[in-house]
């Protein structure tokens, strides 16, 4: 099996309606730009790029850096939440390296927001992102929702719980990542909807069941593979696996409206507010890079105008949970409470 | 050896001073760091030094099997094609051990390479046996070749007084052979124990939390203090493990003849059947792997600026390093007991594990911002952990330098200036040489304090294998992981040569 296939694989348009709940509402909204009307980057940008996505969001980095000669991208990678505590800790030490910081989860852009601060955005880009993805401090730049991909040769869609908290309680083979961000901000929400006391509960029963594996990539593919019968991942891993190939007995199931099915998003976070930063940002909101992400990444986009990724039902659909976004930086006690458990 | 006089002794200490002041200023620095959050021990950290002592056990008992009887077998028994029996035992020293766990933890499990190409998936390695049993595949050749070393001075005639005697063949290996054979195993087994203690990349690709791991994931938390508690906690095992090395002594025997015994076709069989299949496992498994994503994927993903950003601060480091290690090497040449003590000091270094290093040495850059995630830092970095090779190295030159030899160029009428550059130096230089192209290489190798070191912007052949592993781009891990295990057999040839740590063959024992 070439597990680089399965990321690398190209994508058909997505050609599913617009759902309600990223559908625009707003009137002060701007539509998005294409790459063709923005001025040249001219200048230095050191880029904090978390990691997560792999080759799809370097390839993105090419382009621009392609199309913008002048501009001196130095970039720094490492997994979001490590970077996020960098720039905090420089930012304690009074050392600024970073102008932008591109996480993969809102749980690092808050921890990065609360303890190192950030530049304030102009209105122009907010205003071009969906209204219910507009934030003072950041921008969301694509979303990702918490699914459970599942083996339909050995479980029916029928005995998955339709609730995270029974998950433990079933007799189903479990994996998950506990060190990926995106699983420390699926805890954070579950215990701001759910408690310290049923979170660490449900820690310690899954703790008993789930095999714990590197990645979200690798869950998707043991469960694939027969090896579990469901696991906890972003919904793209699942997504791009089937693209690359069709025939494996997988699927997505959805928990309903709490932890297991939070909308996520990677956003970035100005540290520096120069021209060449802004001008960088406004790339990553154009159409191309937002179609690009939908349909290679089989990311949600944000901006208005564009079609969400194929194979994903609507989100109103899948209901999920209501938590600010902004809340999710508060890490500290999901790691003290991992560690507590013996998950982490 | 020559010693110097009390004043030139004096003025050698001084000059020596700061050099270990620095080599020393990682521990202080982890000091105060941890000491800055209540110590804690808690059940997490009871599991992380079990883990972690219980995988270096394992390790150093499976190298002991797997290595001592192959020594054993590689010396004392005439078998035809004996030296590439050697070569092949010795060649996975030249494969740094995150390679082969990568190689592993890619082909193995379901929906592994092995799967893909034969279409059985064998069990995934991975855990405290996975991580043991491939730390053992890269750290037995250490127990090969020392082993090697005492039974080379093992008297053949000893043994076979033994058998005429009347001991059984069982017998005389019980009671005759390994009781002289002990230092030999005890010293490989330190140094495979030194090697499973430092190591990062291994129990972390394998999924298997020891101390370096848990250090990262604490770093990357930036929970420094506690990633420098746990540093202590984990150089403490380091120390013990130093003590108890500095203690193994080989026993002095009388010299005589190497025993050789003729093997039955069964032993030669069974001798060539184990050295194939560990080289398959070892050595053949990781290139196998590369060449076969090489032709799948070709090389386009590799970018020829990872290269020159791996040589670059490793040749620097090189460089620094011997310019540093002249002086030490110096002092413990000429300076006596102090020198010699001031020498340990700086070896302790070579001991600390680079993910410890590294906490310590990001630490000093956030208040030195001038430093901080600069090429400068990184060549700290470097120069502190691998000093010790460089001085090691040069102390082997210097020691050749007779007394006599200066004061004959002297009598002569050389001047002083003279006898440095016509005597002393053309025997300092291939010392320095060599001494420079093992940190080179090892600088090259080293993961954990690139890692956390690095300057923005830069990627070397051992961080893109490590990203590579995180983001599951498995195919672009073959170029890098190529050029490394180059690397790394230039490095283990000159290691050889340097340590003459066993005769490779029987003259270099005579």
């Amino acid at each position: 099996m070439d597990r680089r296939a399965y990321i690398k694989t190209l994508a058909a348009a997505g050609l599913l309606g617009p759902n309600r709940l990223l559908a625009s509402k707003a009137n002060s909204s701007l539509a998005a730009e294409s790459v063709e009307n923005l001025p040249k980057i001219k200048g230095a940008i050191t880029l904090y790029l978390g990691r997560g996505e792999g080759g799809l969001y370097e390839d993105i980095l090419k382009a621009i850096e392609e199309r913008n000669p002048e501009l001196e991208l130095k970039i720094r990678r490492g997994p979001s939440s490590a970077l996020a505590n960098t720039i905090v800790a420089e930012a304690g030490a009074g050392v600024q390296r970073a102008d932008l910081f591109w996480a993969i989860d809102s749980g690092s852009i808050g921890r990065v927001l609360n303890d190192a601060g950030a530049e304030p955005l102009p209105s122009s880009i907010r205003d071009m992102l969906k209204p219910e993805f507009r934030h003072e401090a950041w921008t969301p730049i694509s979303g990702r929702i918490r699914t459970l991909p599942f083996n339909t040769e050995r479980v029916t869609r029928e005995a998955i719980p339709k609730s995270i908290l029974d998950l433990p309680h079933s007799d189903l083979k479990i994996g998950w990542a506990p060190t990926y961000a995106a699983f420390q901000s699926f805890v954070t929400a579950f215990r701001l909807l759910e408690g310290e006391k049923t979170t660490e509960e449900w820690l310690k029963a899954m703790l008993s069941k789930a095999r714990a594996l590197a990645g979200e990539l690798n869950v998707v593919m043991s469960v694939a593979s027969g090896d579990l019968d469901i696991g906890l991942a972003n919904h793209y891993y699942t997504l791009r696996l089937k693209k690359g190939r069709p025939e494996v007995p997988l699927d997505l199931a959805f928990s309903k409206n709490d932890a297991g099915c939070l909308l996520n998003v990677s956003g970035v976070v100005l540290l520096q507010n120069k021209p060449e930063t802004e001008l960088f940002l406004r790339h990553l909101l154009t159409i191309e890079v937002q179609s690009y992400l939908a349909r290679e990444a089989y990311e949600i986009p944000l901006v208005i105008g564009i079609q969400p990724p194929k194979g994903l039902p609507e989100i109103a659909q899948i209901n999920p949970p209501k938590v600010d976004l902004d809340k999710l930086a508060d890490l500290k006690p999901t790691l003290a409470l991992l560690r507590k458990t013996g998950v982490l | 050896m020559q010693r110097y006089s009390f004043a030139k002794r004096w003025r050698l200490y001084v000059l020596v001073a700061p050099i270990i002041l620095l080599a020393l200023s990682p521990i202080v620095v982890l000091i105060a760091l941890a000491t800055q959050e209540p110590l804690e021990f808690g059940s997490r950290n009871w599991r992380i030094l079990g883990n972690t002592v219980a995988l270096t056990a394992l390790t150093v008992f499976g190298a002991v099997a797997i290595g001592a009887p192959l020594a054993f077998a590689t010396t004392c028994l005439k078998l035809r094609g004996g030296g590439l029996v050697l070569a092949m035992l010795v060649f996975p020293l030249a494969v740094p051990s995150y390679i082969g766990a990568f190689a592993y933890f890619a082909a193995t499990g379901p929906g592994g390479e092995l799967e893909t190409l034969f279409g059985i998936a064998p069990p995934e390695v991975r855990g405290l046996f996975g991580t043991a049993w491939v730390m053992t595949l890269y750290t037995f050749p250490f127990v090969v070749l020392s082993v090697r070393a005492s039974l080379w001075r093992l008297d053949a005639g000893l043994v076979e007084s033994g058998r005429t005697l009347g001991l059984t063949p069982a017998g005389t290996l019980l009671h005759v052979i390994i009781p002289r054979i002990r230092g030999g195993i005890a010293s490989g087994a330190l140094l495979v124990a030194l090697y499973t203690l430092s190591d990062f990349a291994t129990p972390a690709i394998l999924g298997f939390d020891t101390f370096t791991r848990a250090i990262y994931v604490e770093y990357n938390a930036f929970g420094l203090s506690r990633a420098a508690w746990l540093s202590l906690q984990l150089l403490l095992l380091v120390f013990v493990v130093l003590i108890f090395e500095s203690r193994a002594k080989t026993v002095r025997e009388n010299p005589g003849r190497t025993l050789r015994w003729k093997p039955l076709p069964t032993t030669k069989f069974f001798v060539w059947l184990s050295t194939i299949a560990i080289w398959i496992s070892s050595v053949g498994l990781p290139i196998v792997l590369f060449f076969v994503w090489i032709k799948r994927e070709g090389v386009s993903s590799f970018e020829p600026s990872i290269l020159l950003h791996s040589v670059v601060p490793a040749g620097l480091a090189a460089l620094c390093a011997v310019i540093v290690a002249l002086p030490l090497a110096r002092a413990a040449s000429y300076g006596g007991r102090t020198g010699n003590w001031m020498l340990r000091l700086t070896s302790f270094g070579f001991g600390v594990p680079g993910i410890v290093m590294g906490t310590a040495l990001v630490y000093v850059g956030l208040h030195l911002p001038w430093m901080y995630q600069t090429t400068a830092m990184l060549i700290l970095g470097y120069v502190l952990r691998f000093l010790p090779l460089a001085t090691g190295s040069l102390r082997e030159g210097l020691d050749r330098i007779e007394n006599s030899l200066t004061a004959a160029a002297r009598s002569l009428g050389a001047s002083p200036v003279e006898t440095f550059r016509r005597v002393k130096l053309p025997l300092i230089i291939p010392a320095a040489l060599s001494g420079a192209a093992l940190v080179f290489l090892e600088a090259m190798r080293e993961l954990p304090l690139t890692l956390l070191l690095r300057p923005t912007g830069i990627e070397t052949l051992t961080t893109r294998l490590w990203q590579v592993y995180e983001a599951g781009y498995f195919g672009d891990a073959a170029i890098p992981g190529i050029l490394l295990i180059f690397t790394s057999f230039v490095a283990m040839l000159l290691f050889l040569r340097t340590e003459r740590l066993l005769g490779l063959s029987p003259k270099a024992e005579t």
